[in-house]
């Protein structure tokens, strides 16, 4: 164990701030979290915060102004560990899914017209390694408070945790489930990261895949499989961009030639 | 000329900040800013299926995941033709007390209170009151428990979808909820009878107007297919746009709402205005013994409002339990019988009243508009911060006394700012 707490801060960009409140919702892990670091920020959880060099920084949210570029810029430069928290962070989240397809001026004429804001720049929303180097990645839309926890307790020993490499499937199996895809369900069980323990399978709906891909997920064989099972190629596309933001913008680009 | 600037304001959902600027004794600006960032959702559910759009809806906010999915729920299933079965009725009206108990215990006990008891967050709370933050907290954690159960995961759970549930929990795990409802209500009696005992200064009292759903027979609730209003006057959802006629505002993401060219508040304290002689039980006794004129004037009895609505989310539990437990069979889930129609849905998130409208064609979400509750407090937020600096500034206080009471009447509003931004639409 190391000698001196570590100093840890949270932050939060656009998003729905779910990532922190998964924290603020681990009741019986609170007062533990608040006591085994020196947390310097959490502005959703306390007023008294403190803009200070940092071992570990949690960021969650996506980037979606000039402000808030310079921002976790800054955060960056006076952090010695920076982890991208959600999927927000991690690919960009919901905002994020036409991400690469032309269009995000005319739709934020659509919602706010000519009016312009005195305090901010609005961007498209992108993921924060977009802007600064990440050291960890760790998706969820939200995260799960047992993964969170897990790569915590490394975190703060000096260590990396190992994390989970296969797809929800390989957890929708254990638990036993019937195969949503065989059934002809448009389910994203096969590309998208573990660690939500199946969620949706297990109450017999399809995976929307809001982990995002894993890492060897093999896009190309889902989207042929889905092909083959009569879904359209929009749909499919649809389906694959909607919680994939950033991170499936290569492969669909690789598959279809456009985004 | 001065300026009092707080930014970030800590303890309430989302990026948001206040700004005064005062020149000798006027006041020049009183601002509530929201600098959350722009993320168009209304502009993504365009062109999705029903069920996607559920998806992304609710991911608009953490805190009210389950009133987001709700209302949407509530607005495409109307579009679509579509009649939920009894049980999959009762099974989201639990959902949804499970959400107000989650979320007004966050915001009463982890994040207000905090305010009025001299700290500057629940944990520093806890070493002299460590029953109450271990109360609220275990509160807290039967509210997300019962979002877990009903909803697949605690945030943003796919459980609840368009026609019915995925999945219905069994009578083990709805028999334990209705025991441990039973358990939390001595924390919830007592904790609101802490908030009822805090002194809240009336030099910013004014009148204002309130709205909430009416949820029909008489009755307590937080969901509904007509407006309540005040002024007496009931208004069906259909006709919202009426009551909300929003319009942007350059300091702020979210545009802010009139009503008859005045602000408005919603949320528990507008409920409890409109609807709490209805409360019966316990509840109904913290009622009358706590209501006074003075609910009508000034927002941070919202505090109260919203440990009594505790109470009585408790008390609404058991029969609701017992409801669900008459009906043996799970109803399948409901599809659409038309592709083409238009939707208002309505529920009471926790801070207030929150619409999805929904056209649909050849299946798909073809227009979309949100009206959040947050964004219809911003013009009440300004109006009670205006009064109160107006109070402060006659009285001689200095900046930390003024930032210190804004940040006590934003933070009573309850305001949650990822769902307040970019929900705002310019009709032309």
């Amino acid at each position: 164990m190391s000698q001196e707490k570590k100093n840890v801060g949270l932050y939060g960009f656009t998003g729905c701030n779910g990532d922190q409140l998964v924290i603020i919702h681990s009741e019986d892990k609170l007062l533990e979290f608040f006591q085994t670091a020196n947390i310097k920020s959490f502005s959703l959880a306390k007023s008294d915060n403190d803009d200070t060099e940092l071992d570990i920084a949690f960021v969650e949210g996506s980037i979606s102004n000039q402000e808030q570029a310079k921002h976790v810029k800054e955060i960056r430069e006076r952090s010695k560990f920076l982890v991208a928290l959600g999927n927000c962070a991690c690919y960009g989240g919901v905002q994020a899914m036409e991400l690469g397809a032309k269009g995000w001026d005319e739709r934020f004429k659509k919602v706010y017209g000519d009016g312009f804001f005195e305090n901010r720049t609005p961007i498209e929303s992108k993921p924060i390694d977009v802007f600064v180097d990440v050291d960890f990645y760790l998706p969820g839309c939200p995260v799960d408070a047992t993964q969170f926890f897990y790569c915590y307790a490394h975190f703060l020993n000096d260590d990396l945790p190992v994390f989970p490499d296969y797809p929800v499937c390989a957890e929708c199996r254990w638990k036993e489930n019937d195969c949503l895809l065989l059934k002809g369900v448009l389910c994203l069980g096969p590309l998208t990261a573990a660690g939500c323990k199946a969620a949706c399978p297990s109450h017999n709906l399809p995976c929307v895949g809001c982990w995002g891909p894993m890492k060897e997920a093999n896009v190309s064989a889902e989207f042929e499989l889905l092909k083959e099972k009569g879904f359209s190629v929009e749909e499919i596309k649809r389906r694959f961009r909607m919680h994939g933001g950033s991170a499936m913008m290569k492969p669909l680009k690789k598959i279809l030639g456009v985004l | 000329m001065r300026e009092i600037i707080v930014e970030p304001l800590a303890r309430v959902e989302g990026e948001g900040g206040i700004t005064v600027r005062l020149d000798g004794n006027k006041i020049k600006d009183v601002h509530f800013d929201i600098f959350e960032g722009t993320r168009l959702i209304e502009t993504l559910v365009i062109g999705k299926r029903p069920e996607e759009d559920v998806s992304i809806a609710c991911r608009i906010c953490a805190i009210c995941t389950i009133s987001h999915r709700y209302a949407a729920l509530r607005g495409l299933e109307k579009a679509l033709g579509i009649k939920v079965h009894e049980k999959t009725q009762l099974l989201r009206n639990l959902m949804h007390l499970g959400e107000l108990i989650e979320s007004n215990s966050l915001h009463v006990y982890v994040l207000a209170l905090p305010d009025f008891l001299g700290y500057p967050n629940a944990i520093a709370m806890a070493e002299k009151y460590g029953d109450e933050v271990m109360g609220a907290l275990s509160l807290k954690k039967f509210g997300n428990h019962i979002m877990q159960v009903t909803g697949g995961r605690m945030i943003h759970g796919e459980n609840p979808t368009v026609g019915g549930f995925g999945k219905y929990p069994d009578k083990a795990t709805l028999l334990a909820i209705k025991e441990e409802a039973q358990k939390q209500l001595a924390f919830a009696q007592a904790g609101a009878g802490i908030v009822g005992g805090l002194e809240i200064p009336d030099f910013f009292d004014e009148e204002t107007v309130y709205m909430c759903c009416e949820p029909g027979n008489g009755s307590y609730g937080i969901a509904g297919d007509q407006i309540r209003i005040s002024d007496g006057s009931v208004v069906d959802v259909n006709k919202y746009k009426s009551l909300t006629n929003e319009q942007f505002c350059a300091h702020s993401a979210a545009k802010h709402c009139l009503y008859k060219g005045k602000p408005y508040s919603v949320g528990a304290l507008a409920r409890m205005v409109n609807l709490g002689e209805r409360l019966k039980g316990s509840a109904g006794d913290l009622y009358k013994k706590y209501y006074t004129d003075r609910w009508k004037k000034n927002p941070v009895f919202n505090n109260l409002a919203q440990a009594i609505e505790l109470v009585w989310a408790l008390e609404m539990i058991p029969g609701t339990v017992d409801q669900l437990l008459k009906i043996k069979d799970d109803p399948e889930i409901v599809k659409p019988a038309k592709t083409e129609g238009e939707g208002v849905g309505a529920v009471e998130a926790p801070r207030g009243t929150l619409y999805h409208h929904y056209k649909m064609k050849d299946g798909l979400v073809a227009e979309a508009n949100f009206i959040i509750p947050t964004g219809q407090n911003l013009e009440d937020v300004e109006k009670y911060m205006r009064k109160a600096v107006e109070g402060l500034v006659a009285q001689g206080a200095d900046d930390d006394a003024i930032r210190f009471q804004c940040e006590i009447i934003a933070r009573a509003y309850d305001p949650c700012i990822s769902c307040s931004t970019h929900l705002v639409k310019i009709e032309r």
